[in-house]
């Protein structure tokens, strides 16, 4: 019998989240582990801005895969290569691909049209899962950084949306397969990161009520970054008040500052603690707490620490 | 530029840009209050705030009215308000209804767009649509002349450069090559007929390609109603063009001092500058743990030394138990080490900002606020932030 596939073991895995919640150094964090178990990793940012250049310390990540470091793969998938691509595919006259898409004209018409850029997108993403080298996939896993989470509800959406809209045809081979591959859990998994803060909160237990209706996906894991650590133990906190009082009568002005302070962090623990909380009673997912002191700065050599242990943690909360 | 006062006096837009979750909604809505203070009649126009800072604002109804803000609640502080201060927020599928029907030249034009599936499908997803309906919204303030001052409060997403975009795009889609290419046939008039000969026959067999026939005619449906707006479109566009380049305009760069915040505010003040759009105030909120509570300004970088016996030797002189001294020594030992991670804390921070700050032209006006206790919940909370806009800072290496 075959244990429960973990996290690494999907094929397309999908990372969404409000921008600033530490999405990149998540990805970059696990497909560093992945990579350091032998996989061949491949991240894939959506069109924007490559955010990895930055984490990995690279310049120009194209649409082209190219290793970034310590085995991981990443590019950039943007749309004006992904619909060139597709036209090239699905358009068996070659010269008259290239022509209609050289022209501006009709390239600002497909950036205005709905629906285009995500139906380029998901052909790209199944062409990456489906290449092979000899019986092995080329690609192990995929790491898809889904911008905002509404790119992701976006993507997601694109089959229903669809349905009502298109009938047979190339397009709708292409929805079907993707919905199929989208909709396997052995194979696809979305996971949200978010932080423990009010805001961020709110609007990832409204995203996962919102992808629970809609049931497009698997839904793994749900990651917390930049939890704090309790600055005081029960104990010490038990000591605080006297301390306090005792250094305002003597004069000890940097201990009553330090006993401020330390009121603060720990208000700031017990309100990350009630956000988790909240989220715990209200998402059903596992949560995997990331610590405060986790970004780019790290490097990568700190990143793929991280990435070990986060992967450790997840396949013990999966066991 | 010297003073936030100076800037708020003299300019009648200031555009509010940087990474999401950074706070950037409550400066906006702390930089409309002093503005309100100086005597300003003053306009925040505010993109889905959190739901504490809606309530501080008033902002309690599902509509984008835009309401007053009662600023009694300060007066208790001794707070005058010599100005108004006046909020709205937007509302997206509603909006842009609206929009419709306001840039519609014709009521068959209206219903033929709002009736559209295609529209439809867009109208309540379509990210870039945020972009457009806050211009819309903010050239309608504009001319209306009931404001000194509106701050903008824009989307929170990465690229936000759509801001400036966004406007030209939909117009320069409308009217250049585009409409040239398909529009203008006598019969049929607009994109249909164009589609159906010529290069333009390749051009739908193409997009039927990608998206199918029936989304295609739909879609192709959809783009010849709106061409019949393209006059309105085009107008607004050079319009708000006009007034995000105005002289009496600047943007903000708003931003943390987290390493993946600061270089989402790189990107955004690299895009702002290369299209010709100065930046005159950069803000850097949430930035540093306050050390000393008599000089909450002061960023300390260095903990210095704590010498536990000394200090209980003073606190308590001799009058503590053998358990009592064990619990005060690893209090104070902890306390010390929540004083240290603040201090590294803070040098990373300043370190970071530093960094940035070196990017951004030199007149740039550079104000750093520090982490505030808990969320904002009224406008004397919002009114705690003042002290830092009050101090530009002078950053080393620039």
């Amino acid at each position: 019998m075959s244990p429960r596939p973990t996290l690494l073991d999907r094929r397309l895995l999908l990372f969404t989240g409000k921008g600033g919640v530490g999405k990149t150094t998540c990805v970059a964090a696990l497909a560093l582990e992945a990579a350091r178990r032998g996989r061949r990793p491949l991240i894939v940012e959506l069109g924007h801005r490559a955010s990895m250049e930055g984490v990995f310390e690279v310049s120009e990540i194209g649409y082209t895969p190219r290793e970034v470091g310590k085995g991981v793969w990443a590019m950039n998938l943007d749309f004006e290569s992904a619909l060139e691509e597709y036209f090239v595919e699905h358009i068996p006259v070659k010269r008259v691909a290239r022509t209609v898409m050289r022209n501006k004209t009709l390239q600002k018409f497909f950036h205005a049209a709905p629906s285009v850029s995500e139906v380029a997108i998901l052909n790209k993403l199944s062409t990456l899962e489906a290449e092979r080298e000899g019986r092995k996939p080329r690609w192990d896993p995929i790491f898809v950084d889904l911008d905002a989470t509404g790119h992701a509800i976006m993507l997601l959406n694109l089959p229903s949306v669809m349905n009502g809209l298109i009938g047979d045809g190339p397009m709708r081979r292409l929805i079907d397969g993707f919905s199929s591959l989208l909709k396997d859990p052995r194979k696809t998994q979305l996971s949200l990161v978010t932080l423990p803060r009010e805001l961020p909160a709110q609007e990832t237990v409204e995203l996962y009520q919102r992808l629970v209706r809609q049931r497009d996906v698997d839904l793994g894991l749900l990651f917390v970054n930049q939890v704090p650590e309790r600055p005081l133990s029960p104990n010490q906190a038990g000591w605080l008040d006297r301390v306090g009082q005792r250094a305002a009568e003597v004069g000890l002005n940097t201990l009553v500052d330090d006993v401020a302070l330390a009121r603060r962090a720990m208000r700031q623990h017990a309100n990350a603690r009630a956000q988790i909380n909240r989220m715990r009673k209200d998402i059903a997912l596992p949560i995997i707490e990331l610590p405060v002191l986790f970004d780019a700065s790290l490097g990568l050599a700190g990143l793929a620490e991280v990435g070990q242990q986060l992967v450790a943690k997840i396949e013990e909360a999966s066991a | 530029m010297t003073t936030l006062d100076e800037l708020l006096l003299s300019r009648k837009l200031l555009v509010a840009v940087g990474p999401g979750g950074v706070g950037k909604t409550t400066v906006s809505a702390a930089l409309g209050l002093r503005a309100a203070e100086l005597g300003r009649r003053t306009l925040v126009l505010t993109i889905d705030p959190a739901k504490r800072l809606a309530d501080a604002l008033g902002l309690t109804g599902l509509d984008d009215r835009i309401r007053e803000v009662p600023t009694t609640s300060l007066a208790a502080a001794g707070v005058v308000v010599k100005g108004t201060l006046h909020a709205a927020m937007f509302d997206n599928a509603t909006s842009m209804d609206s929009l419709m029907a306001r840039v519609a030249p014709d009521n068959a034009t209206r219903d033929k767009v709002l009736r559209n599936r295609v529209y439809r499908a867009m109208a309540g997803t379509l990210a870039r649509s945020h972009a457009y309906l806050a211009m819309e919204r903010l050239y309608e303030v504009m001319s209306s002349g009931h404001y000194d001052l509106v701050v903008l409060d824009t989307p929170p997403a990465r690229n936000a450069l759509d801001i400036l975009d966004a406007p030209s795009r939909l117009a320069s889609f409308l009217e250049e090559g585009v409409v040239k290419w398909f529009a203008g046939q006598k019969q049929g008039s607009g994109w249909r007929a164009k589609l159906m000969q010529g290069s333009g026959a390749a051009a739908t067999k193409l997009f039927e390609v990608v998206v199918g026939k029936d989304l295609a005619d739909e879609t192709i449906a959809f783009f010849d109603a709106f061409y019949g707006m393209r006059e309105g479109f085009h107008e607004r566009a050079e319009a708000t063009q006009k007034i995000l380049r105005a002289k009496d305009t600047s943007f903000v760069l708003v931003s943390s001092a987290d390493a993946t915040h600061l270089a989402d505010a790189e990107a955004l003040a690299q895009g702002i500058t290369s299209r010709g759009v100065p930046i005159g105030l950069a803000v850097f909120n949430r930035s540093y743990e306050r050390l000393v509570a008599n000089d909450p300004l002061s960023i300390i970088t260095e903990a210095g030394e704590l010498d536990i016996p000394s200090a209980l030797q003073t606190l308590f002189q001799g009058d503590l138990d053998h358990i009592e001294r064990e619990g005060m020594r690893s209090l104070l030992a902890s306390l010390h080490g929540v004083r240290q991670a603040a201090a590294i804390g803070n040098a990373r921070a300043l370190g970071a900002i530093r960094k940035l700050a070196a990017l951004l032209p030199k007149d740039v006006l550079m104000l750093i606020v520090a982490r505030l206790d808990g969320d904002v919940r009224d406008l004397p909370g919002l009114h705690a932030m003042a002290p830092y806009l009050a101090v530009p800072r002078q950053l080393d290496g620039r």
